[in-house]
């Protein structure tokens, strides 16, 4: 029971092997397509909604308008969003719960704040930012392949342990009371979709915004800074 | 005492102390900017949504590194390489 929760192969075409997850994303992709068609064909209001969500909750975060970004974002928001929910469908696995999903997003949204950073401030201008402190730009580096990295095994390892626990759960009683953990994953799911999107635009709007510093830090007597600058004059 | 049960036992034993060890610091710390958050919000509701926000994104940046714990937990009980290494 517990196996089941990891991907495994389940046919190969041409020597390269598909996995179950695979296949799950395929259904998500068919899925979107097929209610993103039906809605704007019948309740088209509905989608303009969920466009109006998006672009606002996104915008706030980010301190700008979220619309030059949003073919990205709001892609990432409803692809995660459906990804970890379609668990509940029996025999599909969310395509989230193998590594390779939230690696190829993460990889996604690395690519994207450099080219959205040179796009938006041009290669100089944005290479210049990125090593202001010449001597930061390793650790600036390190931060920018480590943050891929936390955004992968973020989503992973939410997704993963609560299949986990909803597995083990059945395991030891199949009946009605998987059903509370069940609803967990799904509401654990949708905030894992927020938070990706979230944090790929705080990103994006780190990345297009120049690192000066904010005015209540450059100007105005702040307590610490006087208190050192006393401290070394005397 | 067979060396790969040997193994094993430890392998199990150590992952329930290091779950329960590494979750405690990230829970601490996420209780405390959930109570700090609340404060502010009931201090100054008008600012509430921007702090929600706020709140979200820190409290998945502090949740990173229990992940991390529990994914290392995963690789010792489901794919442990020491089991495949030494014997």
């Amino acid at each position: 029971m517990l196996e089941e929760v990891f991907p495994h192969v389940v046919f190969r075409v041409l020597g390269i092997p598909v996995q179950n997850t695979v296949i799950s994303t395929w259904f998500v992709m068919l899925l979107i397509l097929g209610a993103v068609y039906w809605i704007g064909r019948h309740e088209s209001e509905a989608l303009v909604m969920l466009v109006d969500f998006i672009v606002d909750s996104v915008s706030e975060v980010m301190g700008r308008s979220a619309v030059p970004y949003l073919p990205l974002l709001g892609t990432l928001a409803i692809f995660i969003a459906v990804a970890n929910t379609i668990s509940i469908v029996p025999l599909l696995p969310s395509p989230t719960q193998a590594l390779d999903t939230p690696f190829t997003l993460a990889m996604i949204v690395f690519f994207s704040v450099h080219y959205f950073g040179i796009r938006d401030r041009g290669l100089r201008g944005y290479l210049k930012d990125l090593a202001d402190p010449i001597f930061l730009l390793p650790l600036e580096l390190i931060g920018q392949l480590s943050r891929t990295l936390s955004l992968t095994l973020r989503l992973f390892g939410n997704v993963l342990s609560t299949q986990l626990i909803v597995a083990v759960i059945f395991s030891l009683l199949p009946l009605i009371v998987p059903l509370p953990l069940i609803g967990f994953s799904m509401l654990t799911g949708v905030l894992q979709a927020y938070i990706f999107t979230v944090l790929a635009a705080v990103y994006i709007a780190a990345a297009v915004t120049a690192s000066s510093p904010p005015p209540e830090f450059a100007e105005g007597p702040d307590s610490g800074s006087l208190g050192l600058s006393a401290t070394i004059s005397k | 005492m067979e060396p790969r049960t040997l193994v094993t036992i430890v392998t199990i034993v150590s992952a329930g102390i290091a779950i329960s060890l590494g979750t405690i610091a990230p829970t601490l710390m996420q209780g405390k900017a959930v109570a700090k958050a609340l404060e502010g919000m009931t201090r100054q509701p008008e600012v509430a949504d921007r702090l929600r926000a706020t709140l979200f994104i820190s409290m998945a940046l502090l949740e990173s590194a229990a992940i991390y714990v529990l994914l290392v937990c995963l690789i010792l009980l489901f794919a442990n390489p020491l089991l495949d290494r030494f014997f």
